[in-house]
């Protein structure tokens, strides 16, 4: 059996603050592999978008080990994590974070030039996953021209521009009302159809429900009775 | 896409920033680029009129500069001792003074007046009329604009030196430009005999100065040192040494003036630029953060801001260079308005140097301003960022 797209082993986050060091997660371990849908949802501050952020290299938890595709997170240099990101995984955030200079378009394309794709490729690519969300008319406008649902999509577009294994959210409906947060949750579940492994964080009931797998967060530790819960 | 087409949209993205920002740029490129300018701008104007002349160098009795020390005695032998050296073309002795002369309208002028021989290099330019000549009578003088102007005293026309008694009497030959005349001043050069006439009581042998020009292929120095060693009691100076002593006496205030405004313009515009691009990066804070978070590197990001830096700094410093000469016409007019300047003297005169100095402080100014802003994201903490921002 092939390893885990990402794995977390008794994960531990701590913050120190000046009142006492806050424990945000606690022997949290997780396991996704390829092709795997796991909505994680919690209270606020139970240390959701930690976990979130540890599983997409952007933070380095306090102890516990992480890996990556079987690599040791921990061994990796700053800009190989980087590259990392760049090359394997894919975010989408609540509040989106498209360049508000740049059209739907070369939002999408960006990333892929980062990542040193030939121009021609890029634009096929960027142009194939504009059609994909649904916005290939959409493609010269900028996001102050598109609304909320537009912006997310591209969003995912852009989060899928680069082909990677791991697909993170943290709360891709939080900004959006419920008709627009299903049509992006219909984005996500063919995403997921199509090989990309998913992990969303959600306050959203109904997201949550489609992913393959739920794990509930609370006081930074994984919810023994929705741990593991299949769908 | 590139860093460079990346900074010019996030500039045009808040144009009115963008456009004040390189406003603020551009105008204080143009005083730091006057300020280059100023530097040596008299030094170099000096030099110009100094070298118009067609002698390189002066020999005074003293220490003291051409006309603040006492005259050489024994000119004419001084200059024959001094023409006969193999490192010298040339020598002319010149002798200063002041006197009232009188028009044929009878109107009367206070006149700076050069005794001198007749022209044989730059000492003046024939505007109209004829040369100075020797050996006529009534003598013949030559006169800048403003005494022609003042006295009627064009060429033909006779005028009398009032200073003495009986007043006497010198024929126009000709209008004439004096490298030295200062803009009203009513000046004039007649003979050595003319002098002797015109100031009576002095002694007609005598020079406040003796132009020497030195002869092709041995140079100023050259000269100089030939000149000390065969004359011990005289003082040559080469053009290259009086400028030096101007540079550090009479124009060091100019230059300590204009080293301390550039120093503070550089400032400004460090300051303008790292105000503006740090405001700029905490406003997109979360966008930086989600940069990072999609695999952007941090030098990516820093390169974007260096970029945003070189666009303002570049363009503003570009557009500085018309202001600052537009500037420095109207600054220069205002300074030249002193008493006792030269005419032809500029306080700002454009040089390649102070181009390229105004393009390396600017660009020093460009890479130092985006240091602060790029150490800013290049320390972002991504999740707490990402967090902070999703919070706030």
């Amino acid at each position: 059996m092939s390893a885990p797209v990402v794995e977390g082993r008794h994960l531990a986050k701590v913050y120190p603050m000046p009142a006492g060091p806050v424990e945000a997660l606690r022997d949290v371990s997780v396991a996704v592999q390829a092709g795997d849908y796991v909505a994680i949802s919690g209270p606020s501050g139970c240390g959701k978008s930690t976990l979130l952020h540890i599983l997409g290299c952007v933070d380095a938890p306090s102890s516990g080990d992480l890996l990556f595709e079987g690599r040791p997170v921990a061994a990796l240099r700053d800009h190989e994590r980087t590259r990392l990101r760049l090359r394997r995984i894919g975010f989408v955030f609540q509040r989106f974070y498209l360049l508000p200079m740049l059209t739907a378009f070369e939002n999408v394309e960006i990333v892929q030039s980062e990542a040193g794709v030939a121009a021609a490729e890029r634009r096929a690519r960027t142009a194939e996953l504009l059609a994909y969300v649904g916005l290939a008319d959409r493609a010269a406008h900028r996001p102050s021209q598109l609304s909320g649902g537009e912006m997310q999509r591209v969003a995912i577009a852009r989060a899928l521009a680069n082909r990677p294994a791991l697909v993170l959210a943290d709360e891709p409906t939080g900004e959006l009302d419920d008709e627009t947060g299903e049509q992006i949750a219909e984005v996500f579940d063919r995403v997921n159809r199509d090989g990309t492994a998913l992990v969303i964080v959600t306050h959203n009931p109904a997201l949550a429900a489609r992913a393959k797998r739920r794990l509930h967060m609370r006081s930074g530790r994984l919810a023994p009775p929705a741990r593991e819960a299949a769908r | 896409m590139r860093p460079l087409p990346f900074a010019w949209r996030s500039l045009s993205r808040q144009p009115a920033r963008a456009v004040l920002g390189l406003a603020g740029i551009t105008v204080v490129g143009a005083l730091l680029f006057d300020m280059l300018m100023l530097s040596r701008g008299l030094l170099l104007s000096f030099r110009e009129i100094l070298e118009s002349t067609g002698y390189d160098v002066r020999v005074t009795a003293t220490d003291a500069l051409p006309g603040l020390g006492p005259p050489i005695a024994e000119a004419r032998a001084a200059a024959r001792a001094l023409g006969s050296l193999p490192e010298v073309a040339d020598v002319v002795p010149v002798r200063f003074g002041s006197v009232s002369v009188r028009g044929a309208d009878g109107r009367t002028a206070s006149v700076a007046l050069l005794g001198t021989e007749t022209r044989r290099r730059g000492e003046w330019r024939v505007l109209r009329g004829s040369d100075l000549v020797e050996g006529t009578e009534p003598p013949s003088i030559v006169v800048n604009r403003a005494m022609a102007q003042e006295l009627g005293a064009e060429p033909g026309a006779v005028v009398e030196v009032a200073t003495v008694l009986p007043a006497q009497p010198f024929r126009v030959a000709g209008v004439v430009e004096f490298p030295f005349e200062t803009a009203g001043e009513a000046s004039a050069t007649v003979t050595l005999d003319g002098f002797a006439r015109a100031v009576g009581g002095v002694a007609a042998d005598e020079a406040d100065l003796l132009l020497v020009a030195s002869r092709p292929g041995h140079g100023a120095e050259a000269a100089v040192a030939a000149i000390r060693a065969a004359r011990a009691d005289l003082h040559p100076f080469s053009t290259e040494q009086v400028l030096e002593r101007l540079r550090q006496g009479e124009f060091s205030y100019f230059r300590q003036v204009s080293f301390v405004l550039s120093t503070i313009t550089s400032f400004f515009a460090f300051l303008l630029v790292t105000t503006l691009l740090t405001v700029s990066v905490n406003q997109r804070l979360g966008e930086v953060a989600a940069l990072r978070a999609l695999g952007f590197p941090r030098r990516r990001i820093a390169a974007d801001l260096f970029a945003e830096s070189a666009l303002l700094v570049g363009a503003g410093g570009a557009l500085a260079i018309p202001l600052g000469l537009a500037l420095a016409r109207v600054l220069d007019a205002i300074l030249r308005q002193m008493p006792d300047v030269p005419a032809r003297l500029h306080f700002f005169v454009f040089e390649p140097r102070a181009l390229a100095l105004h393009a390396a402080l600017l660009a020093g100014a460009c890479l130092v301003a985006a240091a602060y802003p790029a150490l800013l994201t290049a320390r972002l903490p991504i999740a707490a960022t990402l967090r902070r921002e999703t919070l706030s």
